[in-house]
């Protein structure tokens, strides 16, 4: 081979990687606006420029309306609205990936593990039935309160109410997994129980799990604003979108509808992009 | 005895077991804050009398099965504690609230069912036209925005902007005096006194909570009922009556008999999480409902009210759960009475 020669195909290597990953772009719209949208987000809270210091109140400035000097306003306390509905994206989107994580590690495990036939764990499951229809953001707010009200019990709170669903995912889809022909083979080719659960059962329920977990992550975002709304687990100095569209309530009656309107905007956007990120999951795991 | 009745036996012995997990849980709850309770409620600034006086009446200085023994004989007389807050009994403060609580829930399942219902059923006659696509769109877009939020833009529209509905605050006008208490929820009481005036006014002030709840959760009917009625609308009775050339009229009636065990068992769930899930939406409209309450005694570390709470919506989520397994069990005919495998 020529030196040409291998340039060459080396560019057409590029350009094909280039091609089949704008493929799989146009595939996958869906995952691909919601994963850009949420990357944006993260940008934008933790590196972009922001036009006012988000943390530092203009006592003079108070309740302005929308102007280009303060593109959303300033809320009661002269904060600007615009850099501050930016800026707590470091404060819940973190926590509501970090909640995701670890539901998804400890629920998929539990999943796994009762994933056998029997009534140990069809008793198991009836108590997650009874426990996922209790009130779960009543609950979370008395864990997070009596626990000490501060960021790892919100953590907590989403671990709580998320793990249930995990559970109960993974298990049904490995209940109907495990009658397939290539578990059998593996057992039949004498693979350990834990090989069988980690090996060929997990990789096989990955993708809707996946998808549940964009669902969970965008539950997690509708959690802490809540819990933020009523002054829970962050405190009223932090920027979050909660918390500001708790300001903004106070204010609304009277017609300051930018104090609320950016917060619940981020929240409607970082939720749609998630639900976004799960629907493709699920298109693509339908057409498989 | 036929396995209908043997079912609902099983099913309702699982209460009396059921309720003593949720007594056992509230009871529990004192034991999760962390260090001295007494010292958390009184956030630091009480003196040691008062302290002692706390634990005393939490009854940390016993040991933990007198409590437990005192916990739960003390409930079988129907006594749940005194609120730290107001040294009212815990029974009776609730108890006054749920009947508003109640009706709000109420009206904001009616108009979540017929709304998703009709948002997803017409997705699901137009399946893969633009109307199911708009539907769905529509669907995904009220499930993105919080129902607190959701109650935040309808303040701004309809009473800032419009001026339609009464000012956010409470149920009825601050003016006006509650009718005599029967049933202890206002629009009820009010219909039973023949107060017309207060009705109207009450059903006024209902407007925007009811829709921020309603909206929010006709989404979930919504997904649901498109995904069954579609389903149903390719099913062999309703092309048979197609085929028979029965009204459009008949054939969603159809299609709407194969959805209601699903819109029974959502409605149902979405009862009991309604319960205390309307807790924010209530703050936001000033409601004075339970869910309410117990946010804010949830805030002021009440723990006697916290437990009353816990096991109150722990026992209407219990009993809620068995009346729907027994319902669908009698309205839908295939269901196996937990024969499995």
């Amino acid at each position: 081979m020529t030196i040409p020669d291998a340039v060459d195909s080396v560019s057409a290597n590029q350009s094909s990687a280039l091609k089949s990953g704008w493929m799989w772009v146009r595939r996958h719209s869906g995952i691909a606006i919601g994963l850009f949208v949420l990357a944006s987000i993260l940008f934008a809270a933790f590196l972009a420029p922001l036009p006012h210091d988000p943390f530092e109140a203009m006592p003079t400035e108070v309740l302005l309306p929308p102007s280009s000097e303060h593109w959303l306003g300033t809320d009661r306390s002269g904060f600007d609205v615009f850099s501050r509905v930016i800026a707590a994206g470091r404060l819940d989107l973190p926590l509501a990936l970090a909640g995701t994580f670890l539901s998804l590690v400890i629920g998929v495990t539990i999943g796994l593990l009762a994933s056998s036939k029997g009534r140990g764990s069809e008793s198991i499951m009836r108590g997650l039935d009874v426990f996922q229809a209790f009130p779960l953001l009543v609950l979370a707010i008395v864990i997070v309160t009596l626990t000490g009200n501060n960021l790892p019990t919100v953590v907590l709170a989403i671990v709580l109410i998320e793990t249930p669903r995990f559970v109960r995912l993974t298990r049904s889809q490995a209940l109907t997994i495990r009658e397939s022909r290539f578990i059998e083979a593996a057992y039949a080719m004498g693979a350990t129980h834990r090989r069988v659960l980690w090996r060929h059962l997990l990789p096989n329920v990955s993708g809707a799990i996946l998808a549940q977990a964009s669902l969970a992550a965008a539950n997690a975002i509708v959690v802490i604003a809540a819990l933020s709304f009523l002054g829970i687990g962050t405190s009223p100095t932090d920027a979050s979108w909660g918390s500001m569209i708790r300001g903004g309530s106070q204010v609304i009656a009277t017609g300051d509808w930018w104090v609320a309107f950016g917060a619940g905007l981020a929240v409607f956007i970082t939720v749609l992009a998630f639900n976004a990120i799960a629907d493709g999951i699920q298109k693509t795991l339908e057409e498989k | 005895m036929s396995s209908f009745w043997k079912y609902t036996f099983r099913r309702l012995a699982l209460i009396p077991v059921g309720l003593l997990i949720v007594i056992t849980a509230a009871f529990g709850l004192v034991s999760i804050v962390p260090g001295d309770p007494a010292l958390a409620i009184t956030g630091g600034l009480a003196s040691e009398e008062k302290l002692s006086q706390i634990r005393g009446e939490l009854g940390l200085n016993e040991p933990l099965p007198t409590r437990y023994w005192n916990y739960v004989s003390g409930l079988f007389q129907g006594d749940m504690g005194t609120s730290f807050f107001t040294q009212l009994p815990i029974r009776d403060e609730l108890f006054q609230r749920i009947p508003d609580t109640a009706e709000l829930v109420v009206m904001a399942l009616a108009f979540a069912i017929v709304f998703g219902l009709a948002v997803g059923g017409i997705g699901a006659y137009f399946r893969g036209k633009a109307a199911d696509r708009g539907s769905r769109y529509f669907t995904s877009a009220l499930q993105s925005i919080p129902d607190f939020f959701i109650g935040i833009l309808l303040i701004y529209f309809f009473f800032y902007l419009l001026g339609w509905t009464p000012a956010p605050v409470g149920r009825i006008g601050l003016l006006e005096t509650r009718p005599p208490q029967v049933t202890g929820a206002l629009l009820t009481d009010s219909v039973i006194a023949g107060q017309w005036d207060t009705f109207r006014s009450g059903l006024r002030h209902s407007i925007m909570p009811v829709l921020a709840l309603g909206i929010f959760y006709s989404a979930y009917f919504a997904k649901t009922s498109r995904a069954v009625l579609s389903a149903a609308f390719a099913s062999r009775q309703v092309e048979f009556a197609r085929a028979c050339g029965l009204p459009t009229r008949t054939i969603w009636l159809y299609a709407l008999r194969e959805a209601r065990t699903p819109i029974i068992t959502y409605g149902a769930v979405l009862f009991a999480v309604l319960l205390g899930g309307s807790a924010i939406v209530e703050i936001v409209f000033s409601w004075g409902g339970s869910g309410q309450w117990a946010v804010e005694r949830i805030l002021s570390l009440d723990i006697p009210a916290i437990q009353g709470f816990v096991l109150v919506a722990g026992t209407i989520t219990l009993i809620t759960y068995v009346v729907l397994d027994i319902l669908v069990a009698k309205l839908d005919p295939r269901i196996s009475y937990g024969k499995k495998s």
